[in-house]
């Protein structure tokens, strides 16, 4: 379990220090206090990356130059600082070179309310639910991510230039082939791992028989090197790399009918919190390791069946941090430390 | 000054006020020498005090070897290994749109004109092993593809004395597709 937390100019945090209990945390407070900031620091700390923001530069403390975030877990100590300039992670008080020890300590599920864009937003919510999950339990996931964003980005500039040079686009065809193949084949295989586990987790949950299937829907087929091919006037005149993972997407039925077209939100609702739960089965029975559980607004949120069956499917090994307006909803039985955020200062009761 | 902290540039600027001999003169002076008289080798971009460099100019190296870096300083480390016993050619960067330089920045057509001229046997590309040195390999592969030489590049892979359990997951990846047969 992740045993105490310290931030410095971290959102809107200049400071702050907390010590958690496992199983159940609860952070309450109006709207604007800070408390999805405590659950992304923890996502922070423990992946180096947030459950919300594409970058960190926005993490920052405003007016300020960096922030720090550091913790214990599983009597391990972690810190980390970012600077725009520089990054600099420790592991039990060691300066690390490599990320690997470091990321190897902690898994991160995130839920919250706005999980519904899973189905009902564009493909991107998917492929970051799916690099998020990739990212955690593969360590070559996130490098090979990286280098193809980056021969993609490299070839769509040369795609946008006023005369674009076939030789140059082409010296990039390898790296994008390369790299994009092996982020497709990981990809198609965690989706493959994923599709039982939601599968069941909406069995639970939805407690209507109704059946969800997810399937990946690739950006391009197994033959990239041949779709690449024949798309060359296509992405000459849309001046864009019009094949490959970047085009990734999950396929997501409910009763073999499209969720994001036939669902209702009710039902949209269930699905997103199915997928969320099979991530963490995933660490549970792959990795054999319970994932701390950040849940952004949701209690509050669900009816009150909802609420009780995802109660009742959560891994009960794994520590979570909720946050909501109001403890109104708790259930008997769910119990834990309750943090209240007010201006900036954080009481425990 | 790169590698100098607050710091450290406190130190030197007080040791420069406060020195009693004319060290810090001496050290102004071979300073600006340098600035004067190290330039870039016309033909292979290494660092030079005379018309052509060192290893350009000297004899007894192997002319018929040529080994493609992308920087001049890359050159250092592979002098040191004593490894290579041919020339070089450094191309001043390598094809990187997201920085925006292309191939007409560097010194790509210096290296076709020395391919045609100086009959090599074997050019060497030693470029980077990420996106960029990829795609800049592959770039020169097709542009010297045309010429009777044998093209190889450098392997990547495991580090030297390092057991497996030491080498991080990616570069394990790389020495494993890179594998040679016995």
């Amino acid at each position: 379990m992740l045993a105490d937390l310290q931030l410095r100019n971290f959102r809107c945090f200049e400071s702050l220090g907390l010590e958690f209990a496992p199983g159940f945390n609860f952070f309450i407070g109006r709207n604007g206090q800070g408390k999805t900031s405590i659950l992304e620091a923890a996502c922070v700390l423990l992946r180096l990356q947030s459950q919300r923001s594409a970058t960190l530069g926005s993490v920052v403390r405003f007016g300020q130059k960096s922030f720090a975030v550091s913790g214990r877990r599983e009597n391990h100590r972690l810190e980390f600082r970012y600077s725009p300039l520089r990054r600099k992670i420790a592991f039990d008080d060691v300066e690390q070179r490599t990320l690997e020890d470091y990321l190897r300590i902690g898994r991160v599920v995130s839920f919250a309310n706005t999980d519904i864009e899973l189905i009902r937003g564009g493909s991107e919510a998917r492929r970051r639910y799916l690099d998020f999950l990739g990212a955690q339990i593969d360590p070559l996931y996130r490098p090979t991510l990286r280098s193809y964003e980056r021969a993609l980005r490299s070839r769509n500039a040369l795609l946008k230039s006023s005369q674009p040079r076939p030789r140059e686009i082409a010296a990039y065809d390898a790296p994008l082939l390369e790299h994009g193949a092996r982020l497709s084949g990981m990809r198609t295989r965690l989706v493959e791992r994923l599709a039982p586990l939601a599968a069941a987790a909406h069995r639970d949950i939805s407690g209507n028989g109704e059946a969800l299937q997810i399937r990946f829907g690739p950006g391009n087929s197994e033959e990239f090197a041949r779709d690449l091919e024949n798309s060359r006037a296509r992405e000459l005149r849309l001046r864009q790399t019009v094949v490959g993972p970047h085009r990734d997407d999950i396929e997501i039925l409910v009763e073999g009918q499209l969720a994001n077209q036939y669902a209702s939100e009710g039902q949209q609702r269930t699905v997103a919190l199915a997928l969320k739960i099979a991530q963490s089965r995933i660490f549970m029975t792959e990795e054999a390791a319970p994932p701390l559980l950040l849940i952004d607004d949701i209690f509050g949120e669900l009816d009150p069946v909802r609420r009780n069956a995802l109660l009742q499917h959560l891994p009960p090994e794994s520590q979570k941090l909720v946050t909501a307006t109001t403890m109104q909803w708790r259930e008997e039985g769910v119990e834990g430390p309750i943090f209240e955020l007010h201006d900036r200062q954080v009481i425990r009761r | 000054m790169p590698g100098i902290g607050p710091r450290s540039a406190e130190r030197i600027a007080l040791w420069i006020v406060q020195a009693r001999g004319d060290q810090p003169e001496h050290i102004a002076r071979a300073i600006a020498a340098t600035r004067e008289s190290v330039r870039p080798c016309p033909r292979c971009g290494f660092f030079t005090m005379e018309e052509i460099c060192g290893i350009c100019s000297d004899t007894t190296r192997a002319a018929d070897l040529l080994c493609v870096v992308e920087q001049a300083t890359d050159i250092l480390p592979l002098e040191k290994t004593s490894a290579f016993r041919g020339r070089y050619h450094s191309l001043g960067g390598r094809i990187s749109p997201l920085d925006h330089v292309g191939p007409d920045d560097l010194r790509i057509k210096e290296l076709v004109a020395r391919v045609e001229q100086e009959k090599f046997s074997e050019v060497i590309l030693a470029l980077a092993a990420d996106v960029e040195g990829e795609a800049t390999t592959n770039y020169l592969v097709e542009l010297l593809k045309p010429f009777p030489i044998s093209l190889t590049r450098i392997a990547h892979g495991l580090p030297a004395g390092g057991g497996l359990e030491s080498a991080d997951e990616l570069t394990l990846y790389q020495a494993l597709s890179g594998r040679t047969k016995l």
